[in-house]
């Protein structure tokens, strides 16, 4: 999103310059600065408004799925995602960090290694102590078995086996995730005099922190992993008997579009499976819910009907992987299939440009949700508003609207009180999976009337 | 669950596949949004030339390169590159999207046969 802001300074600076030489260079005369101001004015507003259309060009594919880059060259220690060991102790960070240590820690040597093995050594000796190489140095041993920071003065107690070795005193500190010693980083000196004990455990136990911080980064991309999995194994058998059955039916009276509905089955159950990222281009998405919809359609027939309103810049625009066919699949399932003439679902997706926000919003005019259940969904990041503030009886089917998200799980009949049990898991699913790829910047609105349907409304930031 | 592609490579060219006639609706929709906006600058543009003619002076009187006037430029050579640009932005789009909201599956390579299982 940083990058995007530049570009669209850069864009309006460019703009300035061009409306500045066309009124006061090239023409002669000159026009008047009131010309010029309102003629720059109506530039950027077109730039502005124009800036995040299709006409841009494709958007950057690596920059979709990760953050902004850390800048390079900074020399900031202690804070931040500039720190290497924020990524992990691996040989490289380890390397890096060497480096950015060295002429901060008083030492001649610096050396970080995991339980093991030496990772990285920077200064005198490393032609000899080799990153890769084993931990020999009993002084680094001493500190990772015991988890204290060690010291030593003499050449001896490096393990060395260099007669030349240079290097004589050093200090060793453990570098601990939670209660559990992963390494050591070893200040070591020319002379018998080692670094500053406290400066170096200081140094270590920022270390710590940043490899603990990468530890629950990487906790948290398994979490996020395994909420996307559940919801892909959570694909309903039901929904596979009835598409079959209904394939089945159709293999008589309708052959052709029975073998059409058993490749649109192969394709829903081929992208469900396939989807390794969080996110996905919307066109993909869209065309996973138009291969569940036509599917539902082969069942309920005219029962259902589907609208889809699509802004054309939204279909290059990157959003939350399978999220929104769960949100039309609960319109089917719960809106429009205890109803008994049926209804339409809409999907409507726009590109608010300013804001830089992709919407999504899932309709439905089927049976609502009574507001007890709306209560039962309203969380920190959903919020679940009754429409109109109308105060709806449970009963028939808004009772059980409990607006559960399982991909497939599209049945309205047989498996019907199996799901009414559930209360949003799929939606908190959604929810969660959400807030860890946006934090606090999207929104997820459930808005309900009793009997006369349901809005979702999903806003995403545009990436 | 395991991804492999059972599917033979040709089966898809046994079966006519179509649209929905909502897919279809949705296209169109999409398309005309496209083409609307589209006229719309085509309109501000063509428009644009005789309003400033009639409004300010400079863009008459005023005098560039080879004595030409702006007015004079812009419907000598500025309206045609203003055009160009407009219909191949137009029909870039027009192709991407149908390309996006009709058919199978975009993804590279997904219709690609993968290595059956021997048996």
């Amino acid at each position: 999103m940083r990058s995007g802001s530049v570009l669209l300074a850069g864009g309006i600076a460019v703009t300035w310059v061009v409306v500045y030489l066309v009124t006061q260079v090239i023409v002669d005369p000159p026009l008047g600065v009131g010309t010029t101001v309102v003629a720059g004015a109506v530039a950027s507003i077109a730039v502005v408004l124009g800036y995040p259309s299709a006409l841009r060009g494709p958007r950057s594919a690596t920059a979709l799925r990760r953050g902004p880059e850390p800048r390079r060259g900074t020399r900031s220690i202690v804070a931040g995602r500039t720190m290497p060991l924020r990524s992990g102790l691996t040989a490289d960070a380890a390397r890096r960090t060497a480096d950015l240590l060295r002429p901060l820690l008083g030492g001649d040597a610096v050396a970080i290694t995991d339980t093991e093995r030496i990772l990285a050594f920077v200064g005198p000796g490393e032609d000899h102590h080799r990153a890769g190489g084993p931990v020999r140095a009993s002084v680094t041993l001493k500190a990772i078995a015991s988890g204290r920071t060690a010291t030593s003065r003499s050449t001896a107690e490096l393990g060395c086996g260099e007669p030349d070795c240079p290097l004589a005193g050093a200090v060793a500190a453990p570098l601990m995730v939670a209660d559990r010693v992963v390494g050591a980083l070893v200040v070591l000196r020319t002379g018998p005099e080692p670094a500053g004990r406290g400066q170096v455990e200081d140094m270590a136990g920022i270390l710590s922190l940043h490899l603990e911080l990468a530890e629950a980064d990487r906790e948290r991309e398994l979490a996020a992993d395994a909420r996307l999995h559940a919801l892909r194994a959570q694909i309903n058998p039901h929904f596979l008997f009835n598409v079959l059955n209904t394939i089945a039916s159709k293999s008589r009276t309708d052959p052709e579009e029975a073998r059409a509905l058993l490749l649109r089955l192969s394709d829903f159950f081929r992208y469900a499976v396939r989807q390794d990222g969080q996110l996905a281009e919307f066109a993909q998405e869209y065309f996973f819910v138009r291969t569940y919809l036509t599917l539902e359609q082969a069942r309920f027939g005219d029962r259902l009907r589907v609208r889809y309103d699509i802004d054309p810049q939204v279909l290059t625009a990157h959003v939350p992987v399978l999220t929104i066919q769960p949100l039309v699949e609960n319109a089917v399932k719960h809106g429009l299939a205890d109803k008994v003439d049926g209804g339409t679902v809409t999907l409507r997706a726009r590109v608010d440009p300013l804001t830089r926000t992709t919407s999504i919003r899932v309709s439905d005019d089927g049976v609502g949700m009574a507001p007890e259940v709306l209560e039962r969904l309203d969380g920190p990041h959903l919020t679940a508003i009754p429409d109109g503030g109308r105060k709806g009886k449970a009963g028939g089917g808004e009772r059980d609207r409990a607006r559960d998200h399982e991909p497939g799980d599209g049945d309205g009949t047989d498996g019907g009180r199996a799901h009414h049990l559930h209360t949003g898991v799929g939606l908190r699913n959604i929810s969660q999976r959400l807030t860890s790829l946006f934090g606090e910047r999207f929104s997820l609105d459930v808005r309900s009337t009793p009997h006369e349907g349901t809005v979702v409304d999903l806003r995403v930031p545009l990436r | 669950m395991d991804d492999a592609d059972t599917r033979p490579a040709d089966t898809r060219l046994d079966v006519e596949e179509h649209d929905t006639p909502a897919e279809v609706d949705a296209a169109f929709r999409t398309l005309r949004r496209v083409a609307v906006w589209h006229f719309v600058l085509f309109l501000a543009a063509v428009l644009g030339v005789p309003a400033l003619s009639l409004t300010l002076g400079w863009w008459s009187g005023a005098r560039i390169d080879g004595g030409m006037s702006p007015g004079f430029a812009m419907a000598a050579f500025g309206l045609y590159v203003f055009f160009l640009a407009v219909g191949l932005a137009a029909a870039t789009l027009s192709s991407a999207v149908e390309a996006r909201m009709l058919g199978g599956a975009h993804d590279e390579g997904d219709d690609r046969p993968e290595p059956q299982d021997t048996p």
